[in-house]
């Protein structure tokens, strides 16, 4: 069976057609960069502070004085909205004691240390040293908070530890263009949990990067999505696949009746499956169909996305650490973030956003909450893949495994580590 | 045993796949002209090469089971191409479905409807018959606790009462009409085998009635279904017969 996809000609602002495919080699990619504590010190030094990286959504720090904490390995970035509306980052460390002084969300006037009250503006200045004069050296040389860069793009607040990075948009480049039309802005934050994971972050990356291993850990998919017929695209950094969903896999035999997830994804969009009468796989084209010709007058702008972007996963990868999976009715974005000092472990971001229908109810804005594997479900497909990573990384620590044999279904794990490279060195 | 099919006209919906398909296969194999029809084009065309390697005559067409027209016709046309009819098998079934209301038009057209205006079109030809029969695929469902409450299991229900008193209206007229309801069936291409992969849960929880922990095949149905339509089923009237592998606990005194 083959998918039906947009053509050249037909409307779309994220361009759609193949990029070209890069001519790697097929070499093994060593294990040590999953493993390797020397490895993972490299890539600190190399990559995760010479990146940009994503802290948080706007609207999570709407008004002045609105702060959100973020980490990343061994360091927590104070994001913050200033009087006039902008960004701003720090570290969030006592220039006297080196404590940590901001915790979680909120709003404040000041960055005030609960060790000895040492007092920080908004703007990272020194507001306040109690008894200064003990201190015969007078304050810290510099103006206060280190400043961390910031910028802001599509909805989201990022960041760099490095004051050399280029441009925000020139690192994103050419994502702009790509991902702009689904305008997360207009969505809502739905979901926004942490997970400790033991795995390395690569290995969940990858996870995510193939969707090879569907027919293993997620069977249930081969009847929801194409696994293989998958157009995979390597930009610069950044990589993609467009799986189409609302099909099913090559894999597996048309059945007369239409899968449950299928009759989910017609239902969600007010199509009823019990009267649908073409055949399984001709309900993806008519699902688009009945999105664009329906969506308005559901309060759902379409206009700006493509007709297979009304039922596919355009899938990205922001190098290093983000996973996109673009849909036109949400954004399920997972983030990966090292662990401080073990290669082995790994804190898996999850954060869902949502476009709302007309009328519908802004739901009240998620907590974090943060856990252990196996603690909470997140969801079926998720818990598969959560379950499955702690033996990969098990296994790559053997010492029988020397690296990972990668095939053509698996071009952006090859594409990530090419990009690695070019940070860390091979 | 001889069934006595050599030489007799067979028209079978849904004979595209599955059950209905293996009906269509058996009874041409028996050395019948047989006839059938169903939704994919392409399956339709593989149907056709598939009976033309078989020495009988045959007809197939691509018919959209909830049109009540286009049923109605493709059994004339059934009737012309064979030349006459003697067996009808009613087995096309639009399959299950819960929560939305509109399966129960559906069901109704498709699973119903389909059967009925099918016999309708197929009277004239069958009481020229000298073996005449009907045979309606209902199902166990009906008639057992099954999965969750929902059209298709009610609606066949319907279809079961229907063919019963079909029969005792249609015997003196040389017609027999018998029911033949299956258990779970598994085949290449069967709703089950997609609910083994994607709702496990659904699929081990039917399993687990079987007494043999398997389902049945397509073939298993269709040699008891091919036997009750055949003249050597003479005396089965008004007969229904559950081939389930023993799924349903009760005792049909």
């Amino acid at each position: 069976m083959t998918i039906e996809r947009i053509k050249p000609g037909d409307f779309t602002r994220t361009p759609a057609g193949p990029a070209p495919r890069p001519d790697y080699d097929h070499a093994m990619i060593p294990k040590e960069r999953y493993v390797s504590a020397d490895y993972m010190r490299l890539e600190w030094e190399r990559m995760w502070t010479k990146v940009w990286l994503l802290g948080c959504r706007m609207d999570d720090i709407p008004d002045p004085g609105d702060y959100h904490v973020t980490t990343i390995g061994k360091e927590e970035i104070i994001l913050v909205r200033q009087q006039d509306g902008s960004v701003r980052g720090f570290y969030n460390v006592c220039l006297h004691r080196g404590n940590r002084i901001m915790v979680g969300e909120g709003n404040a006037t000041s960055f005030k240390c609960q060790y000895h009250f040492w007092e920080y503006g908004l703007d990272g200045d020194f507001v306040n040293i109690p008894d200064l004069e003990t201190f015969p050296q007078g304050a810290p040389p510099c103006r206060g908070l280190r400043p961390v860069r910031c910028d802001t793009w599509n909805s989201f607040v990022w960041f760099s530890l490095d004051p050399e990075a280029p441009p925000l948009l020139d690192y994103l480049d050419p994502l702009q263009e790509h991902l702009e039309p689904y305008h997360f802005e207009r969505m809502v934050k739905v979901a926004d949990m942490t997970v400790e994971w033991d795995c390395n972050w690569k290995a969940s990356v990858d996870a995510f990067n193939e969707s090879y291993h569907v027919q293993g850990i997620h069977p249930e998919l081969l009847y929801f999505i194409e696994d293989k017929d998958v157009q995979i695209d390597c930009y610069g950094r950044h990589n993609r696949y467009l799986v189409p969903f609302s099909t099913i896999s090559h894999r597996v035999e048309e059945t007369t009746e239409i899968p449950h997830l299928i009759k989910h994804a017609m239902k969600e969009a007010g199509m009823d499956p019990a009267d649908f009468d073409g055949r399984v796989t001709e309900v993806r084209k008519a699902l688009q169909a009945w999105k664009r010709k329906h969506g308005p007058e559901m309060g759902l702008d379409y206009s700006d996305l493509n007709d297979d972007q009304l039922t596919d996963d355009y899938h990205y990868n922001i190098f290093p650490n983000l996973t996109l999976n673009t849909h036109a009715d949400d954004l399920m974005l997972f983030r990966q973030r090292p662990h401080p000092s073990d290669p082995n472990k790994m804190f898996f971001d999850l954060l869902i956003f949502k476009l709302l229908k007309q009328d519908e109810p802004v739901p009240k804005k998620p907590r974090h909450e943060q856990f252990r594997h196996g603690e909470k479900s997140l969801g079926l497909v998720l818990d598969q893949d959560a379950y499955n990573l702690p033996g990969v990384q098990a296994g790559m620590n053997s010492d029988s495994f020397k690296g990972l044999w990668i095939g053509d279904q698996e071009l952006r794990i090859r594409h990530f580590h090419h990009v690695l490279e070019s940070y860390v060195g091979s | 045993m001889d069934l006595q099919l050599k030489g007799l006209k067979a028209a079978v919906t849904g004979g595209t796949r599955g059950i209905g398909h293996s009906i269509l296969q058996l009874l041409a194999d028996e050395g019948c002209d047989v006839s059938t029809c169903g939704r994919a084009p392409e399956r339709v065309a593989a149907v056709r090469t598939l009976l033309a390697g078989k020495g009988v005559r045959s007809h197939a067409e691509t018919v959209q089971g909830r049109d009540g027209d286009s049923v109605r016709q493709w059994m004339r046309n059934s009737v012309d191409a064979l030349g006459g009819l003697d067996i009808f098998v009613a087995s096309l079934s639009a399959g299950g479905g819960t929560d939305e209301e509109r399966y129960w038009y559906r069901n109704f057209e498709i699973d119903l409807m389909s059967a009925i205006r099918g016999v309708e079109e197929a009277l004239p030809a069958l009481r020229r018959s000298e073996q005449a029969s009907i045979l309606i695929l209902g199902t166990m469902a009906a008639s057992e606790t099954f999965v969750a409450p929902m059209a298709y299991n009610a609606i066949k229900a319907a279809l079961i009462t229907w063919s019963k008193q079909l029969s005792q209206q249609l015997a003196p007229e040389g017609i027999r009409v018998n029911c033949l309801s299956p258990g779970p069936t598994m085949f290449k291409g069967s709703n089950w085998e997609m609910i083994r992969v994607a709702r496990s849960r659904i699929y081990d929880n039917a399993i687990r009635q079987q007494p043999t922990r398997r389902m049945g095949t397509a073939e298993e149905i269709a040699k008891a279904a091919v036997f009750l339509a055949s003249p050597a089923a003479s005396w089965c009237n008004g007969s229904h017969l559950l081939v389930d592998g023993g799924y349903s606990k009760r005792v049909p005194f």
